[in-house]
């Protein structure tokens, strides 16, 4: 940044820039705006759809609304429970989310910057983990839960959730622990504080952007988590999470044809997740700047 | 942007010690171990020691010589327990688990079954539809990731350093904060509902393909069924790549705007246009990210399970997680789906280490 | 409104992923159930009102699938049936194997299941496992409106046969009652100014009137392709006998290159030949094509008589819906042009390590009588397998078509048993060949070859089990 350019140095050497980087810029430019339309588009759709009844949805699955029919919000809510569900959600991801963060980082910590027997492996069986098809493990898991008492839990679903986010989270947060200037933490231990205090006091909030990158992942894949609650939450319908809600939600459509109903609950559902990655999205980018996942 | 730089320093350090800033204590354990001699006593009491917290550390201990290393380990024994309890019990468990209940004929619906030993395995050598399975899914493997990996890298240096502005060397074009909010949004969605909506837009009489095709002209190229037909791997693919181009554009713009500006500001002295500044500059130094990534979009696609369970018909294609979805539960086969899942473990294990293997490249050090 | 063909609705697929499917060590799955089946119940005094001696104190627990038939019928046959008997505990889902199939594996299920739905459990499964309770013992009871007549007596045709799996213990009791066939607007056909076709010239006639007149002859969900066997079947079956059927049902070796499945083939083929299937269909779901159908762009669909119900929201007023049965050959055909397949559906099971097992036997017995079978056919306008409890009942116009079709039909019905007995060959194999032939991709002869290997690789393959007409 200290480097600063007085424009018109090489005029000849611009001015052939210039040229090409006007083709170029046009193509380019045109992508960009190809797939911000592509991006968007899919979603528009659902929020549009939300809007009007399902006879409309059927002739015409990319119209516009005419009417507005509020009726499907009403409905998905009501009827199919999208409140409660996302309720659920709410209250899962509270200690899912918190646990993940702290176990994440507490291991992704040591593993970073202590030197141990065994470090190496315990780092591989944990990013190991990312490769692991979720699909194999289900009905040995099934039984795990079951004999712990923790099948059909809040307390259950919680603890899966952590056990399956440490993978991606140790694999982040070890480099991003990695990136953090060593010398503070020598300092620390140097005037006495506790490893667990340096921890808690000097190495988490340093490492603040890494963990809100970390946490807004997994926020969105514990949100839209779908595969672990169909197994392991199956007990009372009320106790539902949202994609299990929704999913019903599409079956329920299958027989009664209510496709309006069904875009307005996946609106729902995906309005909280969009507004907090809107809301983030800056400590997202900066948090994996910082870290620049290796 | 500083400590981004100061940062990096360290890791280099790091990785050059092999083991962070733990080698003087490590060192300094070595030399003392040779010192005084440890009495029994102490010997409990610093056993006693590491399992109490800090603030209770006998003072006689406190200030014996061995105390940090035991500190140390104290610190991280009582750090990893509880990570490495719950990963164990319900990651790792269940996965060994797993290995078993692929040699028996369990049917998934009671309690018995009996141990079969490798005839699963037997089974699936000579299984076409499970090759034809694995051989999509290879596809999906191979050509996912290139093409996820190329639109994010394209899209991610257009918005960090595709504008140029007056006085400065790098700068992503216009509104590239917009962009990049709207290019994540298909990650917001679960895989099951971009399903659903993506196949409303195949479908062949009202859905948006056909009649995109059908406004620029191209109506020869319309089909009468997109997803039944061999086509169904390249629909699968479009959406898969669809849904996470946006998580690459955001992690690699990030990568790329940790490169120092002097970098981009030298290559432009030199006169170096932006495709040169691409190949020569930004990719070298984003290639330990674009690894990660690769991986991570490779087992994103080996893993195409909901998008071709909801898009694709029954009789259409199947991928390995598909096709063991229906082994288990339609066909009442849990056990042979089980050794199919092992199938899929091994693939994405080679995949990984070959990655990791072939991909691995000096770092640029900074 | 899914029978036991199982119609699978996009989502649901999806839906069904996570489920389980619950391997387990006995031991793992003894201290699961929790003692569950210690309180099992004893069989009470049987008297002439409770000739199956249900404990009159005894809880039942019902679990009905809550598609488009709802749930309502059952809450009501419930109330009658607690006016003699315990409570009952009554709940519904969409997803019965995701919710059920843990509780079958822990020996602790509830007392009747109403298995419908693309979520349903793999009925075969369960019976190889010892799993369901034999109904012989209330179809050999008397039936809830007539002690001299017993519940067998009372029952459709086709309906034991359908809870049979090679052997004579009825495992299930199908409790709606299906007509397939071609489903059609008889305003349609008048417009047009055609008779229903009787043979396929005929039917190449009504598909030229029509095409002439920018309408489809056919159309059909290409997503879920063994629609078409609903009127393949029993068309194969009427060019060449009911021999013919059960020699595909029960795997035999050419079963699939007798004459009559060629000449069917090529039938349909020619309508795909010649330009009368509805553009798009190859790529539609059953909602589509209905869609389609119902806006009088095609004139016949290949479907079970649940259509009505399930698009009711797109008929037009007009649309005066019916069923025929599949056009016939020629006058050389085996069986006369009314042979039709008709089945009973939807699938009720008693599990047999339920708590209360003479209570469920008790509660269908109540579903059966007529109060709840009416009951039933004016709640969802779906027939039961009620012998003549639709009779004298206000119909909606596909479903008296259905009952006069299903009458006329007399003794020459079908009962081709496919799609329960190995539904991946029907649905995959015979789907994906009908589907790839109507596409245009195959032949009827490749189509052919194509089931024939499909069907040997299915009679070789020791995980399916197997079954044969008895």
């Amino acid at each position: 940044m200290s480097l600063t350019k007085t424009p018109g140095d090489r005029p000849a050497e611009q001015r052939r820039q210039g040229v090409t980087g006007t083709t170029l810029n046009v193509f380019s430019h045109t992508f960009l705006v190809a797939w911000l339309v592509m991006a968007a588009a899919p979603l528009l759709l659902v929020v549009l759809n939300s809007l009007r009844p399902h006879g409309d949805i059927v002739s015409e699955p990319f119209g516009l609304p005419t009417d507005l029919e509020w009726a499907n919000f009403s409905n998905a809510w009501t009827s199919a429970n999208i409140g409660r569900y996302a309720l659920n959600s709410l209250i899962i991801l509270a200690g899912s989310l918190t646990g993940t963060m702290l176990l994440g980082s507490m291991a992704a910590y040591v593993l970073a910057r202590f030197e141990f027997p065994g470090n190496r492996l315990l780092h591989l069986l944990f990013v190991g983990g990312m490769m692991f098809p979720v699909f194999l493990a289900l009905v040995p898991l099934f039984f795990v839960l079951n004999n712990l008492g923790l099948l059909n839990t809040r307390q259950g679903l919680i603890v899966v959730y952590i056990a399956y986010s440490l993978p991606f989270t140790i694999f982040f947060l070890v480099a991003f622990f990695r990136t953090l200037p060593g010398g503070v933490q020598e300092a620390a231990t140097l005037d006495g504080a506790s490893h667990t205090r340096t921890f808690f006091q000097i190495m988490l909030p340093m490492a603040k952007p890494g963990l809100i990158s970390i946490g807004i992942f997994n926020f969105l894949g514990q949100w839209n988590q779908f595969v672990l609650p169909r197994v392991l939450n199956v007990g009372d319908p009320d106790d539902a999470v949202l994609p299990q809600g929704l999913a019903a939600l599409m079956v329920q459509q299958g027989y009664e044809g209510d496709w309006g109903a069904l875009y307005a609950g996946v609106t729902l559902a995906m309005m909280p997740v969009l507004v907090v990655y809107a809301a983030f999205q800056r400590q997202v980018q900066s948090g994996l700047t910082a870290g620049a996942v290796r | 942007m500083e400590s981004g730089a100061e940062g990096r320093e360290d890791v280099a350090d790091t990785r050059e010690r092999a083991g962070g800033n733990m080698t003087d204590a490590g060192a300094a354990g070595r030399r003392r171990s040779g010192g005084d001699r440890l009495t029994p006593g102490l010997a409990l009491r610093l056993t006693v020691a590491f399992f109490l917290p800090p603030r209770f550390t006998p003072r006689s201990v406190r200030y014996d010589r061995r105390y940090r290393k035991l500190d140390q380990y104290r610190f991280i024994v009582w750090f990893l327990s509880l990570p490495v309890l719950v990963y164990g019990v319900f990651v790792v468990s269940p996965f060994l688990q797993a290995f078993f209940y692929s040699m028996t004929d369990w049917t998934g619906y009671s309690a018995s079954y009996e141990f079969t030993g490798f005839e699963n395995y037997e089974r699936m050598w000579n299984d076409d539809k499970f090759w034809e399975a694995t051989r999509n899914s290879l596809l999906l493997l191979v050509v996912a990731p290139v093409v996820t990996l190329v639109m994010g890298l394209f899209f991610a240096y257009m918005l960090t350093a595709g504008g140029r502005r007056r006085n400065e060397a790098v700068a992503g074009v216009t509104g590239s904060g917009v962009y990049k909010i709207v290019y994540f949004f298909p990650q917001v969605l679960s895989l099951a509902i971009i399903a659903v909506i993506w196949a409303r837009i195949y479908s062949p009489r009202s859905g948006a393909l056909n009649a995109g095709l059908d406004a620029v002209g191209l109506d020869s190229w319309q089909r009468e069924d997109w997803l039944g037909s061999s086509w169904a791997i390249w629909c699968v693919l479009v959406v898969l790549c669809w849904s996470f181009v946006g998580f690459y554009v955001v992690l690699f713009s990030a990568a790329m705007s940790a490169i120092p500006t002097e970098i981009y500001e030298a290559a432009r002295l030199d006169g170096a246009g932006r495709s040169v500044t691409f190949f020569r500059i930004t990719f070298p130094l984003t290639w330990e990210t674009v690894r990660t990534g690769w991986i991570y979009m490779g087992i994103q696609a080996l893993d195409a399970f909901a998008l071709v369970n909801v898009m694709v018909p029954e009789h259409g294609m199947d991928v390995l997680p598909s096709y063991l979805f229906e082994k288990s539960f339609r066909d009442g086969q849990a056990g042979y789906a089980t050794t199919i899942g092992v199938a899929l473990f091994v693939i994405t294990l080679l995949f990984a280490t070959v990655m990791l293997r072939i991909g691995r490249r000096d770092r640029i050090e900074l | 409104m899914t029978s036991k063909l199982n119609r699978r609705s996009l989502l649901t697929r999806s839906a069904a992923a996570g489920l389980l499917s619950v391997p387990a060590v006995s031991a793992l799955a003894g201290c699961a159930s929790g003692g569950g089946d210690d309180e099992s119940v004893e069989r009470g005094e049987t008297t002439d009102d409770n000739p199956l001696g249900v404990d009159p104190e005894a809880e039942l627990e019902v679990i009905i699938f809550d598609g488009g038939f709802g749930d309502q019928y059952a809450l009501d046959a419930e109330a009658i049936y607690q006016e003699n008997y315990g409570p009952v505990t009554h709940d519904k889902t969409t997803e019965i194997q995701t919710r059920l199939q843990p509780r079958m594996v822990q020996g602790d299920p509830p007392d009747v299941i109403n298995n419908g739905g693309a979520d349903a459990m793999d009925i075969a499964a369960l019976i190889r496992n010892g799993q369901v309770y034999d109904l012989n013992e209330l179809l050999d009871a008397p039936s809830l409106d007539d002690p001299n007549v017993t519940v067998r007596e009372t029952l459709m045709p086709s309906t034991v046969e359908m809870g049979q799996f090679g052997s004579q213990e009825v495992w299930r009791l199908n409790y709606a009652f299906t007509v397939y066939g071609q489903w059609y607007s008889r305003t349609a056909l008048e417009r047009l100014e055609v008779e229903y076709p009787r043979t396929w010239d005929e039917m190449i006639a009504v598909c030229e009137a029509a095409k002439r007149q920018g309408m489809a002859g056919w159309t059909y969900p290409g997503v879920y392709p063994y629609y078409f066997n609903f009127t393949l079947y029993p068309f194969i079956g009427k060019i060449g006998g009911v021999e013919v059927l059960q020699a595909i049902d029960n795997l035999e070796p050419n079963a699939w290159r007798h004459d009559a499945v060629k000449a069917a083939f090529e039938a349909y083929h020619e309508l795909a030949a010649r330009g009368y299937v509805l553009q798009g269909s190859p790529g539609m779901t059953h909602e589509e094509s209905q869609d389609e159908w119902n806006a009088y762009q095609a004139l016949f669909i290949p479907n079970g008589s649940w259509v009505e119900n399930e698009s009711r929201r797109n008929t037009p007023e007009d649309f005066d819906m019916a069923v025929g049965p599949p056009t016939g050959l020629d006058s050389s055909d085996a069986m006369p042009f009314e042979t039709l397949w008709a089945s009973a559906s939807e699938p009720f099971f008693v599990p047999a390590d339920a708590r209360n097992p003479i209570g469920g036997l008790e509660f269908l017995r109540v579903m059966l009588g007529q109060e709840s079978a009416r009951n039933f056919t004016e709640l969802v306008s779906s027939l039961t397998c009620v012998r003549g409890a639709a009779d004298g009942m206000d119909l909606p116009p596909g479903l008296s078509s259905a009952k006069a079709t299903f009458e006329a039909a007399g003794d020459n019905l079908l009962v081709p048993r496919l799609p329960d007995w190995y539904k991946q060959f029907n649905n995959e194999e015979v789907g994906g060949a009908v589907a790839a032939m109507m596409a245009g991709d195959i032949d009827p002869d490749e189509a052919i070859t194509r089931c024939q290997r499909a069907a040997d690789a299915t009679a070789s393959d020791d995980s399916i089990q197997k079954f044969q007409h008895v």
